[in-house]
């Protein structure tokens, strides 16, 4: 780690005004809690809706890909990059200081309005499972857009596919697939440590650690592969 | 010294051919964002997305008309196509819309095309009909490959063609429409940045955060609130224009008596992105 890199990329992501896009999002998510508390509805008819459907399949991954594929993607889209790469810096010292910020600051854009949105549900120990779901799946989702803002001119495009091709539309019609979709493994380790009714997973526990631990790994171990025979080519429009 | 510098008269001379004009360059752009929409002149990179959007869909329908001619009863029809793909249709939006509208901001090339006869209103404009048509050939081209396949599988003879033909003309109506809202809400969001990965990010997230938004009002409102949950997302939205204009062929989106109204609102949010398009370009310096 290094932290330069770190405050350097912090500033670069969090210093903008289009940190303001990230806004929305926790809003959507009290404001549907709010409603289902008050709708009078049973915890396992609108918990689901919120807080998998909403929260962990649309909030966290989208964050994650903002971020993520912004962490490393900003500096290769703009050259820079080749400041960090002439430093006489390891380049897994590079990749990993990049990902810890976009994890910190996916963990922490998810799992705080997670959190509150499960206080508001009622259910402490839900609150404590998004927050570990939110972190273990916002780092295995940031390690995999971090690789692949590495790896292709258009990290975006691929995430979008992943997230919402893949993890949308097979994984409900190919229930195989499921268990390389990390929302899944978020939903899984959030609904082992909630224990409620307001959230019901798929795919066992000790199958969602495993496979994302593999995420982590792959994504890390991938990205600092590429990055040792970087070549910075031209904008491929 | 010589006191100033003169400019000799060395034989400059005007242009005097004709001079093609604005609704040329209107058309060229138009044409060149079809291509671009589809990585047309592009690196193989490019194409990979656009194109295998495009050939899942293709795919798709194949198998469908497959299903359909082995089934005593056919399980999809044109219209159904149509609510089906808007899904993956989002998703072609969101690339590519940011691809047709932020490299043109990020490179300064804006500048250099309003140099020329067009104007400003006339770039949004023909910005937004490439991505519609591009969006409409998404929906139109397997929908002609289902056409095919039943109206050679066809028993009745001509009278079974001419069913087929009127049922592909109402799925290009409802392709029509869905192009058209798709564009008009991607478009203007992808304007307002020059980096391709927050627009596309702002485009899915519309489409993305309003469905589970509808999806709630639907599962826990009651009576009227459940019936109109649906305006509240795109792709909800369309399906309920669809069952409304052609009848509950899947019925997708509970729409109870509203159905004009899930009309009026995708007509009212077509001009509505469009006029935000154009307002925004008014304020681009050129």
């Amino acid at each position: 780690m290094n932290l330069t890199i770190m405050s350097l990329t912090a500033r670069a992501m969090l210093g903008r005004k289009r940190v303001l896009m990230l806004l929305p999002m926790p809003i959507i998510l009290i404001g549907l809690t709010l409603i289902g508390v008050t709708s009078g509805a049973s915890d396992a008819q609108w918990g689901p809706v919120v807080f998998s459907s909403l929260g962990i399949s649309v909030i966290l991954p989208l964050t994650a890909l903002i971020i993520g594929s912004s962490a490393l993607g900003l500096e290769i889209d703009d050259g820079t990059i080749t400041h960090l790469l002439t430093k006489p810096l390891p380049r897994s010292e590079i990749v990993l200081s990049k990902l810890a910020v976009a994890w910190l600051v996916t963990a922490v854009a998810t799992g705080v309005p997670l959190a509150a949105a499960a206080l508001i549900a009622g259910s402490g120990t839900l609150a404590v499972g998004l927050v570990i779901g939110a972190a273990i799946g916002g780092l295995a989702y940031s390690a995999l857009f971090l690789a692949l803002s590495v790896m292709t001119k258009r990290p975006v495009a691929v995430g979008l596919v992943y997230i919402v091709l893949w993890e949308n539309i097979l994984v409900s019609y190919v229930s195989g697939t499921r268990i390389f979709s990390v929302r899944q493994h978020a939903t899984a380790i959030a609904d082992s440590i909630g224990n409620t009714q307001l959230i019901d997973a798929s795919v066992s526990v000790t199958t969602a650690l495993v496979m994302a631990v593999i995420f982590i790994v792959v994504g890390t171990v991938g990205a600092t592969q590429r990055l040792r025979s970087f070549a910075l080519t031209g904008d491929a429009n | 010294m010589p006191d100033t510098g003169v400019i000799h008269d060395i034989g400059y001379q005007r242009y005097e051919g004709p001079r093609l004009g604005r609704g040329y360059a209107a058309r060229s752009l138009y044409v060149h964002g079809i291509r671009s929409a589809y990585g047309l002149g592009r690196s193989a990179w490019a194409k990979v997305l656009p194109m295998g959007v495009l050939a899942f869909a293709s795919m798709a329908s194949l198998i469908l008309v497959v299903i359909n001619t082995q089934l005593p009863t056919q399980v999809i029809d044109y219209v159904g196509i149509a609510s089906t793909f808007t899904y993956a249709a989002t998703v072609f939006v969101a690339v590519v819309a940011p691809e047709l509208v932020s490299v043109d901001l990020r490179s300064n090339l804006l500048q250099l095309y309003l140099s020329r006869p067009l104007r400003k209103s006339d770039y949004a404009l023909t910005k937004l009909a490439s991505l519609a048509t591009a969006t409409f050939l998404l929906f139109a081209i397997p929908m002609l490959i289902m056409f095919l396949g039943m109206a050679f599988n066809t028993d009745s003879g001509i009278g079974g063609v001419l069913d087929e033909v009127g049922g592909f003309a109402q799925g290009l109506v409802a392709a029509a429409i869905h192009a058209a809202l798709l564009s008009a809400l991607g478009l203007p969001l992808a304007s307002l940045s020059g980096r391709r990965v927050f627009a596309s990010g702002m485009i899915i997230a519309l489409f993305l955060l309003t469905t589970p938004i509808s999806g709630a009002l639907q599962a826990f409102g009651n009576g009227a609130l459940a019936d109109l949950g649906g305006l509240m997302d795109p792709s909800s939205l369309l399906n309920g224009v669809d069952q409304w204009l052609f009848g509950p062929g899947i019925g997708i989106v509970r729409t109870g008596d509203f159905g004009a109204v899930y009309g009026l609102v995708t007509v009212a949010l077509i001009a509505l992105g469009t006029y935000l398009l154009v307002l925004r370009y008014k304020k681009v310096k050129s």
